[in-house]
């Protein structure tokens, strides 16, 4: 019993390093076969549109009650302490630095990462992944660096989009349920966000984004033993891109704490 | 044109080719038969270089396969073609994106000629005019038709086939096999054919091979394989239950 | 994909042209549209600015129209003192006569510092691109806390005087002599309300 619970650690952890491994040889080759010609525009188009234009509903939707929530539960607190005024730099800030990256490339990866592991992974199944490598096509560079390029371009986009719904949706309530003037919120809010806020958010999403396309696509290409494999690694990209944004997101946060205070 | 030596390999440390060896001439058929799961679409993946041997080698036109850098690799793919045995075409472009695959992808012809090459491909194997169609709207026989059409798009020379005639009706099974006969009389293409139909072995074979516990234990003419006194490939070729392969099996067990 | 995609195209075209044009609504926003106006620079020197910081606001007559751009510590040894010198940016429509007082002052409840610029009246002579203005000190708060100790303990012995009935004020509130005189006049008046016609015969 005890010696089991080792062993299987033991088993964990060796695939731990695998997949640590196995996804760092995959986003070097990516990188390098990004900046090689000839650039697959075409498909980046169209993973752009898949990743981009398609999550733009469910992204602002997500963002508009973001706002909402976020701008009565800060109320909650400020109207104790009798300064509800300050409720839009709070909601304007948290939008802006967090919750509007790290909201946005969840829902990416549940949508678009999982979509990317099934779709790559059913290609796996069905031998078209070694068949475009017969047809002298790498896989990496027909299949992964479309979805990394689209991923990272579009992920920050779709933050701008979730960040100013987000500050609408609090503009709303404060506006029409807090009465703040519309002219004092958007003097608030935009006198307490600093570029760097703004940037920061941003430089995480595209991060974000690259993490998706990476993660998923890994999972994808490793996929074994037919339709039930699919699914596996359906679930296990999303787990683990959950757990990496989350974790890259602390990182990231930390860092830029330290080094632009 | 293709040499095989001594080639093994291993998936989760249990071994699948155990020294295999086999040489085909330019121009030439060969037919590998054996049971399912024995180890032929190994074989075949090894020959494109879509899997490293872990021992051996296998060179294609005087050069090692495992041994070529990329570009090379490009060239040599550029000469061979694979038929996948389900396909494999890609279900997000329509049948005449798929066949021309690699036409757009590595050449830079202009859209009327790459409607007429792929055309010509589609007519070859019977299916002109379904260039628009999606592969999901195809069914399983079509499908086969659409790989071989992509494989013999790029004119290559050597075609891989992975049991091109399983799962589709013996009248088409019947004209593929002319098909892959006709190109090896006009083209001079040499083709290697995974089958276990051992009707279209004998229809379309210059030479068979037979693969048997991860080695070749049998080569020669279609005729000396009708008239083989050995009880494994005896076995094999008059699909009979109750023999060496199957007692081997059990054994194993 | 390979034929047709004009539509895809515009779709992700507009998506990311949208995407632009928020991502400059913000940029404008966050910067208040002041590297789009022109301006000019003014230094201004003080020897203690109480926590200032780059990109604080600059008023004049109790209007935003500047900010703080640079801030520089001089040391002059032969003087043996330091000389806080800022950079100020001014938006070009505001002329600031060079007699004019500035300070730091703080602003509302997160006490926010900034530049209080007090116009003075001479509009003939005004500062133009690098001239320079000297800024009136702040009172550190410690300053501030020994001036008001010196005050409360002036109060206290003026209030101790008074407990201890001593001075004027002590004794007119602990005192009761006034009160009975007073007392004793109102009831003579009362009484007597002519006497207030009789003159005395003293004048005589």
């Amino acid at each position: 019993m005890f010696t089991l619970f080792f062993v299987d650690l033991g088993r964990k952890v060796l695939s731990l390093m695998h997949f640590v491994g196995g996804l760092t040889n995959l986003a070097v080759q990516t990188v390098y076969l990004t900046f090689k010609p000839p650039y697959k525009t075409e498909r980046i188009i169209e993973q752009a549109k898949k990743a981009g234009y398609d999550s733009f509903p469910i992204v602002s939707l997500v963002a508009l009650f973001i706002g909402f929530i976020f701008a009565l539960q800060t109320a909650y607190f400020m109207q104790r302490i009798g300064s509800e005024l300050y409720i839009a730099s709070m909601v304007a800030l948290s939008i802006v630095r967090e919750l509007g990256p790290v909201i946005t490339a969840l829902i990416v990866a549940g949508r678009v990462g999982a979509s990317n592991t099934a779709e790559l992974g059913s290609m796996q199944v069905t031998e078209q992944i070694d068949a475009l490598e017969t047809l002298a096509a790498n896989p990496v560079k027909y299949l992964v660096v479309p979805r990394f390029v689209a991923l990272g371009a579009m992920l920050p986009v779709l933050t701008l989009y979730a960040n100013i719904i987000g500050i609408l949706g609090s503009y709303f309530i404060c506006t029409i349920k807090l009465g703040i003037t519309s002219s004092m919120y958007m003097h608030v809010t935009f006198s307490s966000l600093l570029y760097k806020d703004l940037f920061t958010g941003l430089f995480k999403s595209w991060i974000f984004g690259m993490l998706i396309a990476l993660i998923s696509c890994y999972e994808g290409f490793n996929v074994e033993g037919g339709a039930a494999g699919v699914g596996r690694a359906t679930t296990r990209s999303v787990v683990f891109t959950f757990i990496m944004i989350i974790a890259a997101d602390c990182f990231f946060t930390a860092l830029f704490y330290f080094i632009f205070p | 044109m293709i040499e095989i030596h001594n080639l093994h390999k291993k998936f989760n440390n249990s071994p699948v080719l155990k020294g295999l060896s086999l040489n085909i001439d330019r121009g030439q058929t060969c037919v590998i038969i054996g049971r399912s799961g024995c180890g032929k679409s190994v074989l075949l993946k090894h020959i494109v270089g879509l899997l490293r041997p872990e021992q051996g080698k296998v060179m294609v036109d005087g050069k090692e396969v495992a041994a070529l850098d990329e570009l090379e690799l490009d060239a040599l793919r550029s000469k061979i073609s694979m038929v996948f045995q389900g396909g494999a075409l890609f279900d997000s472009m329509n049948v005449t994106e798929n066949v021309g695959f690699s036409l757009i992808e590595h050449t830079r012809i202009g859209r009327q000629e790459l409607l007429e090459r792929v055309e010509e491909a589609l007519g070859l194997v019977g299916l002109g005019g379904i260039g628009s169609l999606m592969p999901s709207e195809l069914s399983g026989g079509m499908k086969k038709r659409v790989a071989l059409a992509r494989a013999i798009c790029i004119r290559p020379e050597i075609i891989l086939y992975d049991e091109p005639t399983t799962g589709i009706d013996p009248i088409a099974a019947d004209s593929i096999n002319g098909l892959i006969r006709s190109l090896h009389d006009k083209l001079k293409v040499t083709s290697i054919v995974v089958t276990h139909d051992m009707k279209s072995a004998y229809h379309i074979a210059d030479k068979i091979a037979m693969m048997y516990k991860g080695r070749i234990i049998m080569e020669g003419a279609p005729r000396e394989f009708r008239e083989s006194k050995d009880p494994v490939v005896h076995q094999f070729i008059h699909g009979i239950a109750k023999g060496p392969i199957t007692e081997a099996v059990d054994n194993f067990k | 994909m390979i034929f047709g995609k004009t539509k895809l195209e515009m779709k992700v075209g507009v998506f990311v042209f949208i995407g632009l044009v928020v991502l400059v609504i913000f940029i404008l926003s966050i910067g208040g549209f002041k590297t789009w106006s022109s301006g000019y620079h003014v230094k201004m020197t003080f020897n203690f600015v109480n926590g200032i910081k780059v990109g604080a606001p600059v008023r004049f007559a109790g209007v935003d129209v500047g900010e703080v751009q640079k801030i520089r510590l001089d040391f002059f040894p032969e003087e043996s003192r330091s000389n806080v010198n800022l950079d100020i940016w001014v938006r070009n429509t505001v002329k600031i006569p060079s007699d004019s007082s500035v300070w730091v002052n703080t602003l509302g409840l997160l006490g926010e510092k900034y530049i209080e610029i007090m116009p003075g009246s001479d509009y003939s002579r005004v500062l133009t691109e690098g001239e320079c203005l000297v800024g009136v000190d702040p009172l550190p708060v410690h300053k501030i806390f020994n001036n008001a100790e010196n005050l409360l303990n002036n109060l206290n012995d003026g209030i101790s005087r008074i407990k201890n009935k001593e001075g004027t004020l002590g004794k007119l509130i602990y005192d009761d002599t006034l009160y009975d005189e007073l007392q004793a006049l109102v009831t003579d008046v009362r009484k007597n309300p002519w006497k207030l016609f009789i003159r005395t015969k003293e004048r005589k």
